[in-house]
């Protein structure tokens, strides 16, 4: 490890109603690689938001190379030699490869774009990174993997003393991620500063020299990675509660009858052969890295996304869905995993909110019955808690976590029997998460059946009875909660399938 | 892994008419094969004047399109181009014709008018961020009131070509021998490869099409996204200005209130010649091509019979197949 | 400021109709003194309201297709199509009034399901078939009349009888109905299980679809209604103006634009308010009246609806961003 070269120091940031980032620190040196850890919405992206020029800090200083800055866009810290390797790709499907690498500093000759030139220069760069790429290919023909391999060349070829990488390898499979960490480790020794964002503990021993955790906004501490284990920093992740009641055994009552059976479905290339069952009053999570395919497999049995073939029981009698109405009409409930985009309509009321999939239950002919419908309404603000001044209130006024109770009255009105909690508890504060935990037992008490898709380790083996675990579309493996740990669960979630 | 070789094959595995261009290939055989089909109905059709009438009509479609090219390409649209060509034709020929200037300087005005449209559309969608068809569509009517206004109401006869300063006619049609010869064309040829050159081979062209394929990456990527985004409506209106011009040379008189409907002509071109009504993907020389299907139709079929009426149906319709072509395109390249 | 917005029986009422009335009741004072007073008799108020009727229909109509997040800007030509076609087959044809009045009505049905099927079914930018529908309604009409324009009768001629529908011996009867049909509007758009859809849709089209809701089917039912209003807009038209032309009235499309988008309707969608349409139309209306009322070139509201329409959209856009 060579000289500080990079310091954040006391950055604050708030954004209305979140305080985001609460005097963070961290430092980078030159020719180390950084991980910064934290659970979900600890801040991690937020705080490289603040460093490269997206947000603009509320407090705090930023020193880089020995001089106090502050950027004010990505262009400027580009400039600087502090590049992003983001989470979502930014990619121009519609552009070549080169294009895309060289997008905003194309190499010109005169006023012409020199193609030619920047095809040659992304070829020596992949090159460099012995990874055999077309720089004429167009991007959106490439693999997920490739594309990502492209925004890190994007980033080198930037003259990066200073490259983060935000969850670099969520959708890479463990070929790639091996690529990647062979040019981590040659961008190491050129000297660069590294800052790896990620969640898995095993990359971050591989690969890491030093992590910094972060909680809800909070600096924990740094660690030299060597010298610490997993649990020193999962417990810094998590402060003192690790596992808070943890599921040891199947909950779900013997005997209980399969309500849904999905047989060999098949939708896209990102769900292949995917068969489980679900029991009455079960919660099944599906586990998994991000791309396996869950998501996916979830909307396809929800006929959001056409079906390549399979066959789907419900009850026992096979069933044919092609739209979600059908869905809908066979008791199915869809909870996904971008509630702002796919559950709610913000501009609607809590009460307009909770009927959306059953108003011709709250409807006379063609009027719709707004006493029956608010009554409905105040019974399940009521049930479920939710906090909010009144059912006529938007529901873009509410808190992530009240959002997702009105998403769960409006399957609960439709009395669906079968809900799919797709990431539930994503953007939703501790406390309210809890709440959503209980809520979910309660309702598979009650004799509903749960599939709950989860990206979180603690929330898999938390709230499950069964787990599925996926891989690259594929089910890789199924596990009774006795019986899963966290290792299992992993291994099955990277296993190569061939 | 299978899908770790699609990277490789795809590059071999283009098809005959991928590899001739894709759908400008085909459109081009539309284009022979329709022409081979009027001529074969209608003896007149096959007349040396007939084709000179096809490009006569094929100037201002084709300048039209060639500008809307680009704002279609950032996955926008320019609906005014068809009024506003109207109405910069309308106050340029107002100066010379009523106000005794040179007919050069009348013709800087009606490209200068154009460009300052381009400029207002641009600043509405880029920089207020109003949707691209609703802003040009009141641009449209803005333009269509604006120019029967300043000429109030009247039609505007631009000097004929033996008339003092009618030498700008000659721009596009020259008589040799009693012939007339339409060298427009090579200025529409001209053009299209300068307009292709600026959009495969200059940052303007690459941000067009980088801001139609994603402006919020193209924005990350510290690229001047907002001044690229106007330019592309100044261009836009830079060849409405142009296409002006070629109107006044063609027609006799520019009437006000007219030149509704002509941008669809434009539009619908650039559709059929293979530009995404998504943005990002497309070409110039797509465009003309696909404005020539739309110039056969409309000088084509009062040939084998029909009005010119259903001209305007039709180009109607073919607007609609084009984009459905375009989204069942898309729909299975994003399904695979 | 924001003590008048908080007041309840403003808030009941809508500050943004409160403001309107106010720029209505401005505007006619305005009229009044610029055209020394010949603006107070009713005379000009009935003119002025044989030009709301119309505009009205047809601003109620794209109300309905801004509310899903969608645009017609064909309303116009094919106003003039209905308009067109049931009058050619009434004078040529010679079909009875009573049924022209119908063709009227199918044909604009007839446009609202063609775009609504191609919006909702698949997927064609709503500005793309309104495009297609502008011209093909204009051709369609040219084709049908041999590009003649159309005259209907009078009310002492044959069939006149229909325009008791716009003025019954002085009375006017349209405004009865207009807003009679703007109430029924009103309750479609807030009171039924379809206003529901149409603007829920219009906010969170994938939201919806989601929860099991048929949304292209409602969807389409947006672009229908529509059909059906241009329809009615097209019979009030002639009503008041007897002759129409081919190849004409894209005007009117930024006007009934305007008249939504001014009343409080979103271009993003899933906002509307049919109070707030009739208001707007009538101040559109009102500028009309005005501009030929102290002989100003007709082409200055041409202008004036386009950059109203500009205003309120960025207005609109501006609001968006703030909530954001």
């Amino acid at each position: 490890m060579g000289e500080v070269i990079l310091t954040m120091k006391g950055i604050d940031k708030s954004f209305p109603g979140v305080h985001a980032l609460d005097h963070v620190d961290l430092e980078v040196r030159k020719g180390e690689v950084h991980a910064l850890m934290g659970e979900n919405g600890a801040g991690k992206s937020t705080l490289m938001k603040v460093l490269t020029g997206i947000y603009k800090k509320d407090s705090g200083t930023i020193t880089y190379e020995g001089k106090e800055v502050e950027f004010h866009n990505t262009r400027e810290a580009q400039d600087a030699g502090i590049v992003i390797v983001h989470q979502e790709l930014n990619m121009l499907g519609d552009l070549t490869v080169a294009q895309n690498v060289f997008i905003g500093r194309e190499f010109k000759k005169g006023i012409r774009i020199d193609d030619k030139k920047m095809n040659e220069e992304a070829r020596k760069l992949f090159d460099r990174m012995h990874i055999d790429i077309d720089p004429t290919e167009t991007m959106s023909r490439l693999t997920v993997g490739k594309q990502q391999m492209c925004e890190i060349a994007k980033a080198i070829s930037h003259d990066a003393k200073v490259i983060i990488f935000d969850e670099p390898s969520a959708a890479l499979t463990e070929n790639e991620i091996e690529e990647l960490f062979k040019i981590i480790r040659d961008l190491r020794k050129q000297g660069l500063g590294i800052v790896y964002i990620s969640h898995r503990m095993d990359e971050i021993k591989v690969i890491t020299d030093r992590v910094t955790v972060m909680r809800d906004g909070t600096y924990v501490g740094t660690l030299i990675t060597k010298d610490s284990t997993k649990d020193d920093i999962i417990n810094m992740m998590v402060g003192r509660v690790i596992y808070e009641d943890p599921k040891t055994q199947n909950m779900t009552p013997k005997g209980s009858p399969v309500v849904l059976k999905v047989d060999h479905l098949n939708a896209g290339k990102m769900v292949r052969d995917v068969s489980f069952e679900l029991h009455k009053g079960e919660i099944l999570g599906f586990s998994g890295l991000m791309g396996a395919g869950r998501t996916e497999t979830m909307r396809a049995l929800f006929g959001a996304d056409p079906i390549d073939s399979g066959d789907i029981y419900i009850n026992g009698k096979k069933v044919i869905i092609r739209s979600p109405q059908d869905a809908v009409r066979h008791g199915i409930g869809y909870l996904s995993e971008d509630r702002k985009r796919y559950g709610i309509v913000v501009q609607k009321t809590v009460a307009e909110n909770t009927t959306m999939a059953d108003l011709d239950d709250y409807s006379n002919g063609p009027f719709i019955n707004k006493r029956k419908e608010h009554d409905v309404a105040e019974k399940f603000v009521k049930s479920l808690d939710t906090k909010t001044p009144g059912v006529d209130q938007l529901v873009v006024n509410l808190s992530g976590g009240n959002q997702q109770k009105v998403v769960i009255a409006k399957w609960l009105t439709r009395n669906s029997d079968i809900l799919i909690f797709d990431e539930p508890t994503r953007g939703i504060d501790v406390g309210a998460k809890n709440e959503i935990y209980k809520l979910m037992n309660q309702l598979a008490a009650e004799g509903k059946a749960i599939i709950m898709v989860s990206s979180e380790m603690t929330e898999i083996l938390r709230m499950s009875d069964r787990i599925v675990v996926m891989c690259e579309g594929k089910k890789t493996g199924e596990l009774d909660i006795s019986e899963a740990t966290q290792e299992n669960i992993m291994n099955m979630a990277t296993r190569e399938i061939d | 892994m299978a899908n770790k070789s699609v990277s490789k094959t795809a590059g071999t595995n283009r098809s005959f008419i991928d590899r001739m261009g894709g759908q400008k290939f085909i459109v081009l055989i539309i284009v022979i094969a329709m022409f081979i089909f009027f001529s074969a109905m209608s003896p007149g059709f096959r007349k040396y004047t007939t084709i000179v009438s096809i490009l006569d009509y094929s100037y201002y479609i084709a300048l039209m399109a060639i500008g809307v090219t680009f704002p279609l390409l950032t996955a926008g649209v320019d609906l005014s181009i068809g009024t506003g060509l109207i109405c910069y034709s309308l106050i340029g020929g107002y100066l010379v014709v009523h106000q005794d200037w040179p007919v050069a300087a009348g013709m800087l005005v009606t490209v200068l008018m154009g460009v300052i449209f381009g400029v207002i559309n641009g600043c509405l969608v880029a920089l207020m961020d109003l949707p691209a068809f609703l802003a040009t569509l009141c641009t449209c009517m803005i333009t269509r009131g604006f120019g029967a206004f300043v000429v109030g109401g009247y039609g505007i006869p631009w000097p004929t070509a033996t008339a003092p300063g009618g030498w700008f006619r000659s721009i596009f049609k020259i008589q040799v021998n009693g012939q007339n010869i339409p060298v427009g064309f090579l200025w529409i040829i001209l053009l299209v490869i300068i307009m292709s050159f600026v959009l495969n081979h200059t940052k303007m062209g690459r941000y067009t099409l980088a801001i139609g394929s994603n402006k919020e990456a193209t924005r990350l990527s510290g690229v001047n996204v907002k001044f690229y985004h106007v330019m592309a409506y100044v261009i836009c209106g830079f060849f409405a200005g142009l296409a002006a011009i070629a109107y006044s040379a063609i027609f006799a008189t520019v009437q006000p209130g007219s030149g509704a409907g002509f941008e669809m002509d434009a539009i619908g071109g650039a559709i059929v010649g293979g530009v995404s009504m998504t943005g990002g993907v497309g070409s110039v020389t797509g465009t003309l091509i696909g404005v020539f299907v739309i110039c056969l139709l409309k000088t084509g079929l009062p040939f084998i019979g029909l009005t010119a009426n259903w001209q305007q149906i039709i180009t109607g319709l073919v607007l609609i197949v084009a984009v459905m072509i375009d989204i069942v395109k898309r729909k299975r390249e994003s399904g695979k | 400021m924001e003590s008048i917005k908080q007041n309840p029986l403003v808030k009941k009422v809508g500050f943004n109709r409160i403001v309107l009335c106010i720029v209505l009741l401005l505007l006619y004072a305005l009229f009044c003194v610029l055209t020394g007073g010949s603006f107070l008799g009713t005379r000009r108020i009935l003119s002025a309201l044989n030009y709301a009727y119309f505009l009205g229909f047809l601003s109620l109509a794209v109300t309905f297709v801004i509310a899903t997040g969608g645009i017609d800007f064909s309303i116009g030509p094919v106003m003039f199509c209905c308009a067109l076609m049931a009058g050619f087959s009434f004078n040529i044809h010679g079909v009875p009034m009573g049924a022209a009045l119908v063709i009227s009505l199918v044909v604009g049905l007839a446009f609202g399901i063609f775009n609504g099927y191609l919006v909702a079914y698949w997927d064609v930018p709503s500005f793309i078939t309104s495009m297609a529908s502008m011209n093909i309604a204009k051709g369609l009409a040219s084709v049908f009349t041999q590009t003649q324009s159309v005259s209907w009768p009078q009310l002492d001629g044959d069939g006149g009888w229909f325009r008791n529908l716009v003025t019954m011996n002085g009375i006017p009867v349209g405004l009865v109905i207009l807003l009679v049909i703007a109430v029924i509007c009103a309750v479609i758009l807030n009171k039924t299980k379809m206003g529901r859809y149409i603007l829920s849709l219009g906010s969170n089209k994938e939201a919806v679809r989601l929860s099991g809701v048929n949304v292209k089917k409602w969807e389409m039912s947006a672009y229908i209604l529509c059909g059906l209003l241009v329809g009615i807009a097209a019979i009030f038209f002639v009503g008041a103006y007897t002759t129409v032309q081919p190849g004409y009235g894209d005007q009117y499309n930024n006007e009934a634009i305007a008249g939504c988008v001014m009343g409080g309707t979103s271009m993003a969608g899933g906002l509307a308010s049919i109070s707030g349409t009739i208001i707007g139309v009538l101040i559109i209306s009102l500028l009309q009246e005005g501009i030929m009322a102290l002989s100003l070139d007709k082409n200055l509201q041409l202008i004036i609806t386009g950059v109203i329409v500009i205003v309120a959209v960025f207005a609109d856009v501006v609001a968006r961003r703030r909530k954001n």
